[in-house]
């Protein structure tokens, strides 16, 4: 194998301008990424969440195939080995049976001047004894970075013999370092902040549907019209059945709105009155009561899971393949001993519905077709 | 964009790796069908000294030609460099690959042809779009067609599995049987103690065996199962029974390895009992 001279020069100890976009570049994505994911699962986005994992897998693609050319050139080259001696040697630590030692070593290449380096390497506790100062040992390092030294634990017989033989004085100083270290925190600094602004940035783009508690583009459309505080509502009961009808400019998708009128059908009663058939549309509440003495299998209205039936008709909207969907209907029933909540959506290029079990968890799709 | 379009996106993405993976491989571009691939002969093995570590395998100093420029090469097993060496003698034959041009970034191989045709990423980019439908499928259509993809697959890989691993456990056994046991004695104990990232210390210990086979081959071999109390076992003498025509293949126990085989078949015939039944069952439930 050719060996190449080694050109002893310090090394690199600022980063580039480049280097630090990178840096940027990185955080930004990480911090993106890792909010999109948090912020697509608590608002139910699937899109967020699709792209919170695509971002980072692509970018990672990304510099990885940016870095090959570089890779390639690197493992291209031959490593030199030479011989070193220790100056001094320092355990650093370590509860394992590999420790890791700091090394102060003289390099002796065969065709360059004797040079002197730092190195950390991990020992094995068993093998700690055969290095001691003074002691002869073979390294290897790549020849544009002489600073980059490995201890080579199971040389060659050729270089066996030779560091057994050989006999080095100590080259002065300075001690080339094994890593840069200028500017390393200044640029890990860079990349947190990046990852808090990407984090923020995304953050900010959702604040509305996160903080918003009643955002209208969070409504179907049909809700989404003017804000009226009004409370107007026509509620009919009998017997067999209620209705709970709201005026215009709301919606039974309003946070607690539905608890309120279903809770308008039952006031008054002595006891719960268990439902055969819940209807619920945008401003319109149908209840089918079980009738007095019925074995028909009914629920309890309050077993109905009020928190998750607007993520349930968001969800039904928005990820069934139903463009401008134009209504919706959420129907409750038990029917088959089981609570369950069917929604349906219907828009122009169809109907499509979903199905969700007593806890408001979907358990069966039909998308448009 | 609802569940169909992710589905196609995951399946399109995936397909595209795929294609260009089998491409690259009719082709012979990828990087395992551009290795090269040499023999080389361990000249010298290092006996392992008590208490180091097994981490890095036995030492040897193993030589190969390069086919390119016929010159000869004396390397070890210094750091990363494949395959662990687990069983190394005087004149073994040892698979060692490298990208060409580049032999000092060999790298040793216990199996010279694993991977030659380089169609790991694409193989495993199929994988995910079937299991891609499987998923979406099992959302449309019900979970049992989750039993369905899942149980046909694994049966028709557990039957094609199962008889070359009779036939090989049978051939193992008959191979360990045939030539004459020897005497053999473990000559160190290795030790390796790391810890997790729960902050628990965990202490392995690798007995190392040494051997001599009829024909005068000093066999030296980490023996991780089938020593009782290994921590202790350092100057116990053994007796080997090891495949004459491959003295790598030993054992010190001929019963217990018939056990750990027979225990083997065992496992691989409830597995496909697994996969059956769950397709089975998928298929009932879909059709009732």
């Amino acid at each position: 194998m050719t060996i190449t001279p080694a050109p002893v020069s310090a090394p690199p100890t600022r980063r580039t301008p480049l280097g630090l976009a990178r840096g940027i570049l990185t955080g930004a994505v990480i911090g993106s990424s890792l909010a999109a994911l948090v912020v697509g699962t608590v608002l139910e986005h699937v899109p967020l969440l699709v792209g919170g994992l695509a971002v980072p897998i692509a970018y990672g693609l990304l510099v990885l195939a940016a870095g090959a050319p570089k890779r390639a050139r690197e493992a291209a080259i031959v490593p030199c080995t030479a011989l070193a001696m220790i100056e001094s040697l320092r355990a650093t630590g370590g509860e394992t049976s590999d420790v890791p030692v700091r090394f102060d070593l003289t390099v002796a290449p065969d065709d360059g001047p004797a040079y002197r380096v730092e190195s950390t390497q991990s020992v094995n506790l068993v093998d700690l004894p055969d290095y001691k100062p003074g002691g002869i040992v073979v390294v290897q390092y790549p020849p544009h970075q002489p600073w980059t030294v490995k201890l080579v634990k199971r040389p060659t017989p050729e270089w066996e013999d030779r560091a057994a033989a050989a006999r080095l004085d100590s080259a002065p100083g300075p001690v080339l370092a094994g890593e840069p270290t200028t500017g390393g925190t200044v640029g890990g600094y860079i990349t947190l902040l990046a990852l808090l602004l990407g984090a923020a940035g995304v953050v900010f783009v959702f604040r509305a549907e996160l903080f918003g508690p009643d955002d209208p583009t969070d409504r179907p459309p049909s809700a989404a019209g003017p804000a009226d505080p009004g409370t107007s509502s026509t509620t009919i009961v009998s017997a067999a059945s209620g209705t709970v009808a709201l005026g215009p400019g709301q919606s039974l998708f309003d946070e607690g709105r539905l608890r309120q009128a279903v809770d308008s059908l039952t006031k008054g009663e002595g006891k719960k009155r268990q439902a055969l058939t819940v209807v619920v549309q945008d401003r319109l509440l149908t209840v089918v009561f079980t009738p007095a003495g019925s074995q028909a299998p009914g629920f309890d209205l309050d077993a109905l899971p009020y928190p998750r039936i607007p993520a349930l008709v968001r969800e039904a909207r928005t990820t069934l393949g139903v463009r401008s969907p134009r209504t919706w209907q959420l129907t409750a029933e038990s029917l088959s001993g089981a609570l369950t909540l069917r929604v349906g959506v219907t828009g122009a290029d169809g109907a499509a519905s979903l199905e969700a079990n007593g806890d408001g968890e979907t358990v069966r799709r039909v998308p448009a077709r | 964009m609802g569940w169909h379009g992710y589905l196609a996106l995951w399946c399109g993405v995936l397909g595209a790796v795929a294609l260009v993976g089998y491409g690259r491989s009719l082709a012979g571009v990828t990087r395992a069908q551009r290795a090269v691939r040499v023999m080389g002969r361990i000249e010298r093995v290092a006996e392992p000294r008590h208490g180091s570590s097994g981490r890095e395998g036995i030492a040897v100093v193993v030589t190969f030609r390069d086919p390119a420029t016929g010159q000869e090469f004396t390397v070890t097993n210094d750091g990363e460099r494949g395959d662990r060496i687990s069983t190394a003698w005087t004149g073994r034959e040892i698979g060692i690959r490298y990208p060409p041009g580049r032999p000092h970034a060999y790298r040793f191989t216990t199996d010279p042809d694993a991977g030659r045709s380089g169609l790991g990423w694409p193989n495993f980019a199929v994988f995910l779009i079937y299991v891609g439908l499987v998923v979406v499928a099992s959302i449309d259509w019900g979970w049992p067609w989750a039993l369905i993809g899942f149980g046909v697959p694994w049966t028709l890989l557990g039957a094609t599995y199962l008889p070359g691993a009779v036939r090989d456990t049978r051939l193992r056994i008959e191979g360990l049987a045939s030539g004459g046991p020897v005497p053999g004695r473990v000559i160190a104990v290795l030790k390796d103690v790391t810890v997790n990232e729960d902050g628990d210390t965990l202490t392995s210990h690798t007995p190392v065996v040494a051997f001599t086979t009829h024909d005068g081959t000093a066999v030296t071999a980490y023996r991780t199962e089938g020593l009782r109390d290994p921590v202790g076992s350092r100057g116990r003498d053994l007796t080997i029974h090891y495949r004459p025509d491959d003295p790598g293949v030993f054992t010190t126990d001929l019963a217990a390895e018939h056990r750990s085989r027979v225990g083997e078949i065992a496992f691989g015939v409830v597995a496909l009992l697994v996969g059956v039944a769950a397709a089975v069952a998928g298929g009932i439930l879909i059709a009732g």
